[in-house]
């Protein structure tokens, strides 16, 4: 039973640690989603500057790695903390994880789901919006009643990728940024009790099963969500359980 | 560095033009560009190692025997639920502790081995260095990838068409031989741009390297920039830090801007001969 007992023990010694990785995804995700929305309209703007700005934006936080933006955003703060933060007195803003680590999640999430949102958008279907124009809508009401509608059930499955991912991304945000008194997230929780009795196959399996767990969770969600937005079109045929072992 | 320029070059170039060039050539300098070499080897062994998995998996998947299938199936939708970083970080510790204790067995007395502690004596101790560390690192990163390469390459064998391969065998290709010219031959269009995107997320996750103790770009980027004063000389340079990381930014966008057209190439070269929308 000791192997039990231990594996409760840091199961409950990681619970609070969990909820600073929850609270990462719970600041930047929604930010992102709202700033998505509007960088995939620009990357389809017509407007060429426009649209050229939301390309380049979004290439070059596809194209780099979230640990590296971390670090230059983390320095770049650092760098301008004497000669800026300080004397506008935002400093204790900027330099706070707790704020710094959401803020960059959401500029790297908004560029990975705007390039979800635009590939959706570049997909619906054309004749909707001819008809909507027919019906004399204007654009605010062609995209609220038609485009948005389909964009939404386009790129769900993949937001729901995003979103995993983006959970995933907050393990990295305490190796990069410092650690105020006890605010540890799970990677950092689960290093500090491997340094203490260097048993890496009890602790760092554990900080996993928390992922895992918060994953699922969100795959179950996120596939709820999804049921409802599809709910007007017929059910797919229900999953039966018929193992057959050797085919 | 700067020396073995012609003097008419020097002329030229004029004293502040040749201060920076020696300042971006020397001893340190060159030891943050020569460790893009750490950064590429990880990648490259991470991608064979991912595709090699991936394959095994995939093969897995589809077996007819349901272990292999369970195995398949366990690794290529559990992996992609914990971060990499978390595995990184996992599998060269777990591995190294792993090895400790078998050599343990071997050298430490019986009661030491009873003793509880870690490590159990001090003659089991391993002492991994760069290059090491730098394997593990190479196939942590493909045992994490190689589960979704094996997402794609198992998905890639099921869309190639049914009818390709019952006119192949309806032409007398044995078996093997309906596997390697029809099946794999055609897998390929489908699985490329999959793994085009495993390769991006894999070769990103090569900036973790310092997390290991390996002294690759990113540990050179922040000893370089980190604000470096001297007694003599006083504040050589303030913080620039973020300058040095821009750099690192603008490498990978490099880095991800080649593979595109590479992989570009590659699906063109692929699909040659095949009647996809893509085709040319």
């Amino acid at each position: 039973m000791t192997m039990l007992d231990a594996i409760a023990t840091d199961l409950v010694l990681l619970a609070k640690p969990a909820l600073f990785n929850i609270y990462f995804a719970i600041a930047s995700i929604p930010v992102g989603f709202v700033f998505a929305i509007f960088m995939a309209l620009g990357k389809g703007s017509s407007n060429p500057l426009i649209s050229r700005l939301c390309r380049g934006y979004i290439y070059a936080f596809r194209g780099s790695p979230f640990f590296i933006q971390l670090f230059m955003f983390y320095s770049l703060a650092l760098a301008f903390n004497l000669s800026v933060w300080k004397p506008l007195g935002i400093d204790w803003i900027v330099l706070n994880p707790l704020i710094l680590g959401p803020a960059v999640l959401a500029l790297n999430t908004t560029a990975y789901t705007a390039n979800i949102l635009h590939g959706a958008l570049m997909t619906v279907p054309r004749g909707e919006v001819e008809a909507a124009r027919a019906f004399g809508m204007s654009r605010a009401q062609q995209f609220r009643a038609v485009i948005w509608p389909n964009v939404i059930r386009i790129a769900w499955p993949a937001y729901t990728n995003e979103v995993v991912f983006m959970f995933h991304a907050t393990a990295l945000v305490y190796l990069t940024l410092p650690v105020i008194n006890d605010q540890k997230d799970l990677m950092n929780k689960a290093g500090e009790l491997f340094e203490r009795d260097f048993n890496a196959f009890l602790h760092y399996p554990v900080a996993a099963l928390y992922f895992l767990a918060i994953s699922a969770t969100i795959f179950f969600v996120f596939g709820r969500v999804y049921r409802h937005l599809m709910r007007h079109l017929p059910k797919p045929p229900a999953m039966r359980f018929s193992p057959r072992w050797m085919r | 560095m700067v020396d073995l320029l012609p003097q008419w070059l020097q002329d030229f170039l004029g004293q502040d033009v040749l201060f920076w060039l020696g300042y971006f050539t020397n001893g340190k300098h060159l030891s943050w560009y020569a460790s893009v070499q750490y950064t590429l080897a990880a990648g490259v062994l991470g991608a064979v190692v991912a595709l090699a998995l991936g394959t095994l998996a995939a093969a897995g998947r589809n077996s007819r025997f349901s272990p292999a299938r369970l195995v398949g199936g366990i690794y290529t939708t559990v992996l992609p639920g914990i971060p990499d970083v978390l595995f990184f970080l996992f599998f060269p510790l777990a591995f190294e502790q792993g090895m400790e204790w078998l050599r343990a067995q071997a050298v430490c007395s019986p009661i030491e081995l009873a003793s509880g502690q870690w490590p159990p004596c001090t003659a089991a101790n391993l002492l991994l260095g760069t290059s090491e560390y730098l394997i593990l690192a190479g196939v942590s990163l493909g045992i994490v990838y190689g589960a979704f390469a094996g997402n794609v390459i198992s998905g890639a064998m099921n869309a190639v068409p049914r009818g390709q391969l019952e006119a192949a065998r309806a032409f007398g290709l044995s078996p093997w031989q309906v596997m390697t010219r029809i099946h794999i031959r055609q897998m390929w269009v489908y699985a490329l741009p999959g793994l085009s995107n495993v390769w991006m997320l894999l070769f990103k996750s090569t900036s973790l390297l310092s997390l290991l103790q390996i002294s690759d770009m990113v540990l050179w980027a922040d000893r370089l920039g980190a604000p470096n004063f001297t007694r003599s000389a006083g504040l050589v340079h303030p913080d620039w830090r973020w300058g040095y990381y821009l750099v690192l930014l603008v490498f990978y966008i490099l880095i991800t801007f080649i593979s595109e057209k590479v992989f570009a190439a590659l699906t063109r070269w692929a699909g040659r001969g095949m009647a996809t929308a893509g085709a040319v």
